[in-house]
């Protein structure tokens, strides 16, 4: 492992480039064949995000040269990419399942604020007429 | 330490450059940063029925995001290429690559100013994206008001009034004050016309007797929503009908004034777009600042910078993978 590492392994990185390529062209197609339509999101979405993790699994193996380094990488890139996954899967549980009715609170409170502005203008042409009839009948 | 038994010497610690393993640190909290970010946007994402897909409404370009993945891959290429360059000790290559990923990441970064240049121009920012007919209504009434600028105008003549009063009551020459007070009466009365269109619209949308009037230029499956826009709920002409009226009789007040089209979550779509788009293009430009700072080296790039031009290099790559994400994550899906 050592030697292999100061002897900088060659890597035909041109290659690579060419995978990198052929992988963004992949998704791109993925986007214009429309498998949306053709099937949902969801396959769109599973398509589309392996072949990121592949694009990602060889800028990591051979650009950051992850495949020839020791076991220190497994040290540091574990621990985090666990903690990376408990984010999405935290929120998930409130946010992303509904197990609930799906409520907007935010424009429930725009509604009730618009509904109270409106009662609010109802309530003032009222005033206005009762001040009318108050002057009316002759002073206030 | 003894080296007579023959044993390698012992060596404590991870196999590396501790600048290297610094690096590598780094970019584990920088992993945690940014899915933080895009966790959270798929959660939302779940979680929001209805959320902005269609291109139409969203302005989201794949060219535009394919294109910044090839140069960014192309980048990527070009620092590994420059690493080699000084692995070989051929500096003159290790700057010419360094300079390539220096001129890719400006034209990463263009496109991407270019992106946002358009995200302004429709006022596709959070905050500022009407997500209901009511939100549209009420925020075009809005736009209208200000338009006029009647509101400062008014506001202005009552203070100047008030700075009167006060000089008349100190018993105070006052003639210029007058004049001032003329002028803006003048200014005043040349902004009603167009205030009271306004506030004739406003009353309407106050009093929901106004229909927006939308047509949706775009989608069949979104035929359903075309029928329900046009149907008139009042009796009259359309909130769009009357911004085109007033735009013809004030061009010039009216002009900017546009009725926007609302977009179920929109704000939030905004928001996520930009927290994740922009805090890589942050990394971008610090990703440039680095490659600056070895390209000022000049000639004096020599073996003692291999370390920077890998841990740069590091980074660069680091970059790369958070676009790989985003682009399928806000481009694709």
């Amino acid at each position: 492992m050592t030697e292999e590492h100061h002897d900088h392994p060659h890597v035909n990185y041109w290659r690579i480039f060419g995978y990198l390529c052929i992988f963004t062209v992949a998704s791109v197609i993925a986007d214009v064949m429309d498998i949306r339509r053709l099937y949902n999101l969801t396959a769109l979405a599973a398509v589309v995000l392996l072949i990121a993790c592949f694009k990602a699994s060889y800028v990591m193996r051979y650009f950051m040269h992850l495949k020839f380094e020791g076991g220190w990488k497994y040290i540091i890139l574990l621990p985090t990419t666990v903690l990376a996954l408990a984010i999405p899967f935290a929120l998930a549980s409130d946010i992303g399942i509904h197990y609930y009715d799906v409520d907007v609170p935010q424009q429930n409170t725009l509604l009730e604020k618009e509904m109270q502005a409106a009662d609010e203008s109802a309530d003032h042409d009222q005033h206005d007429h009762d001040h009318d009839a108050a002057e009316d009948g002759g002073g206030h | 330490m003894s080296h007579q038994s023959g044993h390698p010497p012992l060596k404590m610690g991870v196999d590396i450059p501790n600048g290297k393993l610094g690096m590598w640190l780094f970019l584990g909290t920088e992993i945690m940063f940014f899915t933080a970010f895009i966790g959270s946007y798929i959660v939302l994402r779940i979680g929001s029925p209805g959320w902005p897909e269609n291109a139409e409404t969203t302005h989201i370009r794949i060219w535009a995001g394919g294109t910044n993945t090839f140069v960014l891959i192309c980048s990527s290429v070009a620092v590994v290429f420059a690493l080699e360059g000084m692995r070989n000790k051929n500096f003159d290559a290790a700057r010419k690559w360094l300079f390539v990923t220096l001129m890719l990441a400006f034209v990463f970064l263009g496109i991407k100013a270019f992106e946002y240049y358009g995200k302004f121009e429709h006022n596709i920012l959070p905050g500022r994206i009407p997500e209901t007919d009511a939100q549209a209504l009420n925020f075009t009434g809005r736009d209208l008001m200000a338009a006029t600028g009647i509101v400062d105008a008014t506001e202005k003549l009552k203070q100047l009034e008030s700075q009167m009063a006060d000089l008349q009551k100190q018993g105070r020459n006052a003639d210029a004050l007058q004049k001032q007070i003329e002028e803006q009466q003048k200014v005043v009365e040349a902004k009603t016309p167009a205030a009271n269109a306004a506030r004739a619209v406003n009353d309407r949308i106050k009093a929901g007797t106004i229909a927006l009037g939308l047509k949706h230029e775009h989608g069949e499956g979104e035929a359903a929503t075309e029928t329900e826009h046009a149907k008139p709920t009042a009796a009259g002409p359309t909130l769009v009908e009357e911004v085109e009226r007033l735009h013809k009789e004030f061009p010039d007040v009216f002009g900017s004034v546009h009725v926007p089209h609302p977009i179920k979550f929109g704000n939030l779509f905004a928001s996520c777009y930009f927290i994740m788009t922009g805090f890589h293009a942050l990394h971008v430009l610090v990703g440039m600042a680095l490659f600056i700072i070895l390209l000022g080296l000049g000639s004096k790039l020599s073996s003692q910078h291999e370390l920077f031009v890998e841990n740069s290099g590091l980074y660069w790559h680091f970059v790369d993978l958070v676009w790989i994400f985003l682009f399928p994550l806000i481009y694709i899906i």
